[in-house]
């Protein structure tokens, strides 16, 4: 079968849409998991940014991913890039006010410190390095005394 | 590039290891000392089980055969990371040793000609920061107490020597190739280092011997071996074809 422009669209939104295992209102897409998805004559390869290379769920998405793509009649490979690393800023803007509004989730900020997804305040307190999954750890808000998730960033320690 | 056959030897040996402690760590779960432990410690699982996965797929598609299929003969993982340390202790000692080795094994082969494991080795590297920080941070607070020394200090002495086969594998050939950019002696020598430092801070004066004490690398499983093969292989055994 020969792959038109139109089908990669298709594919593409599709596969865009897949919603992540662990926060089932986010997509791949908006979470800077959907890197590319490309397309020679015959085949699409969609490509992956695991968030870390343990992470359990890979393999759901993964097929996830084929699933979407099977119910347009189109049979994809899927590719885990090992470059670029996954960082908590590849998250859209609207998807972390989701995850701060629903899941009272912050994520580590390239600069400056931290912000409480509760009451905004910039007083958080480690707690413990690693929370319910490993991708996220956990603090306590001074502010609003509130416990809090933060989504990790391998590269920096949390401010 | 086509890796050589030493290269492949190399991964495969560090896949193993890295296999290996994935799986003791992973025995803490719900067990460990607090709550906060106990959730660090099967983190760092489950990072060095995604660590030993990026490395058996640089070799094989069938990364389950790779992992848990082979004969015992035909595993290469050093002594030290098939450990049971069933004893907190000895479980927080050796994640130190593992740890500081890891982060110069990984070190060295983060400009690798082999471009796909220069990667999985900035990758993994990345990952590796904060079990460093925190096996040092948690063992530097219990060696500072009369008690903590008291019960670590054999454990450190017993362990630290196991962990030179972390750096016995073969580089001939590795460097030349631009494999590796710091050779296995010279790994070796920036852990003991790192080792003797560490816990001299704390007057514990380790003795590495003259070379490594076990042979993991050549074939030779450790007691621990095979009940620890038993439980990373439960499942398979019982249906070799599940799906997970």
């Amino acid at each position: 079968m020969t792959i038109t422009q139109s089908d990669l669209e298709t594919v593409r939104s599709a596969v865009a849409s897949v919603k992540d295992p662990e926060y089932p209102d986010l997509t791949i897409e908006q979470l800077g998991i959907l890197e590319n998805v490309v397309a020679d004559a015959s085949s699409i390869r969609v490509d992956l940014v695991p968030t870390i290379l343990g992470c359990p769920a890979l393999s759901t998405i993964e097929q996830d991913v084929k699933a979407a793509a099977r119910r347009l009649g189109h049979e994809v490979a899927v590719q885990f890039c090992r470059s670029p690393v996954w960082t908590p800023d590849r998250i859209t803007k609207d998807a972390q006010h989701i995850l701060a509004n629903e899941y009272t989730i912050a994520i580590t900020p390239r600069l400056g410190r931290t912000q409480c997804p509760v009451c905004g305040g910039r007083s958080l307190e480690k707690r413990s390095d690693v929370g319910p999954t490993a991708c996220r750890s956990v603090h306590w808000c001074a502010e609003c005394r509130n416990p809090v998730e933060v989504v990790r960033s391998r590269e920096a320690p949390v401010q | 590039m086509v890796p050589s056959e030493e290269a492949r030897k190399l991964v495969l040996s560090f896949a193993d290891d890295e296999l290996c402690v994935g799986q003791n760590h992973s025995w803490w779960i719900a067990i460990g000392p607090f709550l906060e432990e106990d959730l660090a410690f099967t983190s760092i699982a489950q990072d060095e089980l995604g660590h030993a996965r990026a490395l058996y797929s640089l070799l094989t598609d069938d990364i389950d055969h790779l992992a848990y299929g082979r004969n015992h003969s035909e595993y290469r993982s050093a002594h030290i990371a098939e450990f049971l340390c069933h004893d907190w202790s000895s479980a927080l000692v050796r994640h130190v040793l593992h740890d500081m080795a890891e982060q110069i094994r990984w070190s060295a082969l983060t400009n690798s000609s082999w471009t796909a494991l220069g990667e999985t080795a900035q990758r993994a590297l990345a990952e590796e920061n904060f079990h460093i920080q925190h096996g040092l941070s948690l063992l530097r607070r219990l060696l500072s107490s009369d008690e903590g020394q008291k019960r670590l200090e054999p454990i450190v002495l017993s362990l630290a020597p196991y962990g030179r086969e972390y750096f016995a594998d073969c580089d001939e050939g590795l460097i030349d190739d631009g494999l590796l950019t710091i050779s296995m002696a010279d790994q070796e020598r920036m852990w003991v280092d790192q080792v003797l430092e560490t816990f001299d801070d704390f007057n514990i004066s380790v003795d590495m011997g003259e070379e490594t004490q076990s042979s993991g690398r050549s074939g030779i499983r450790s007691d621990d071996f095979a009940t620890l093969h038993d439980e990373m292989t439960a499942v398979i055994q019982i249906d070799p074809n599940a799906q997970w």
